[in-house]
């Protein structure tokens, strides 16, 4: 699973979940993505099932790219536990997506087995995606 | 494509974020034109005919502004990321005849020897053509490559009349070995270990594991009698 070697703050403020992505909205290595169409904090265990979804699905024939990284730890206060005494112990790793952002991209196979391997990993996402394809583009 | 797309185009005024709200409100596009060293004209596209035609890579636009025709190619469109909504177009003034930079995109044919995985690594080439002439694709055949094969930049065959402006030496479509289905199957059983992620037993296997019919009937019969 993804998870930072070494951070600066260990405890750390919620990120801010307003906005739409600044960067990261367009397919950039490969020819199929899923986009995010809804702000979500999306865990290190979810970005591995739905890794592991879209390669059990498309077998051997292609390439997957993870286009974002858990690189904020969220804490959690142990059950049963009065208010105060400081904050609690990290309890998860998330990465703060934003709407637009191309999350997961892949390449090398078809159409219609991209669609099925995309759409295995949207159920393992938190929020609302979409199938986004590689467009002609500008100059 | 050779055939420009007329777009009948309007003059601005009004500038910044209110003005430009304004006119995408009304369905319309904000533009500015440019190029051959002229002051910047800052106008308004009809917001259907602009998207119809920006559909096409490259695509040659006859801009008629206070009845004067002009050609110019699309150089920036600005997208919103998630609705299909053209913000803004930086249009560049081009010339008959005149040779431009364009990027143009590989479509990749054919199919590769099996048990390969086909990876593009450049997905559009740069080209220098004719404004008039652009292509709209560069097709790379893939057709029976095998495991190991580069195809680089300097090796595609071009478009008429285009000239290559990328690094020849750039990787454009590798060809490598598909990873081994033992590898493969190791590789995610260990991630799905380390996730946490469990299996439901397959239906056939379920069935071995739980006791027959008769079986079953049994089994409580005789605990009762214990």
């Amino acid at each position: 699973m993804l998870i930072p070697r070494r951070v600066k703050h260990r405890k750390q403020h919620h990120p801010d979940r307003h906005g739409a992505a600044k960067g990261g909205t367009k397919i950039a290595f490969g020819e199929y993505g899923i986009q995010a169409l809804e702000p979500a904090y999306v865990t290190n265990r979810q970005i591995e099932s739905a890794r592991i979804a879209m390669t059990r699905y498309i077998k051997r024939g292609g390439k997957v790219w993870i286009n974002i990284y858990p690189d904020r730890p969220l804490t959690k206060k142990p059950a049963e536990t009065r208010m105060g005494s400081g904050k609690g112990s990290p309890e998860w790793w998330i990465a703060n997506v934003k709407p637009g952002r191309v999350m997961f991209e892949l390449s090398g196979v078809s159409e219609p087995v991209a669609r099925e391997a995309m759409r295995l990993a949207m159920h393992k996402l938190p929020m609302k995606c979409r199938f986004v394809q590689r467009e002609g583009g500008d100059i | 494509m050779s055939d420009a797309t007329k777009l009948a185009a309007e003059k601005r005024t009004d500038f910044g974020k209110g003005a430009a709200r304004k006119i995408r409100r009304a369905g319309n596009i904000p533009a500015v034109m440019y190029g051959h060293g002229t002051a910047p004209v800052h106008i308004t596209l009809p917001g259907h005919d602009t998207f119809q035609a920006l559909r096409h890579t490259n695509a040659l636009l006859t801009i008629v502004v206070d009845g004067k025709e002009q050609l110019a190619l699309a150089k920036d469109v600005q997208r919103d990321p998630i609705k299909p909504i053209i913000e803004h177009v930086d249009l560049v003034v081009v010339r008959k005849g005149e040779k431009v930079t364009v990027d143009v995109p590989v479509h990749l044919e054919g199919e590769a020897a099996a048990e390969t995985v086909v990876t593009l690594d450049h997905a559009t080439l740069q080209l220098e053509a004719e404004a008039t002439h652009l292509p709209e694709t560069v097709v790379v055949s893939v057709e029976g490559l095998e495991a190991g094969t580069q195809i680089l930049a300097g090796a595609i065959e071009l478009p008429k009349g285009a000239t290559l402006v990328t690094d020849p030496e750039a990787l454009v479509v590798n060809v490598t070995q598909a990873i081994s289905e033992a590898a493969l199957e190791a590789e995610l059983a260990e991630a799905e270990a380390e996730a946490g992620i469990e299996h439901e037993a397959p239906a056939e296997a379920a069935e071995e594991a739980a006791p027959a019919e008769g079986e079953s009937a049994e089994a409580p019969a005789e605990t009762t009698e214990a």
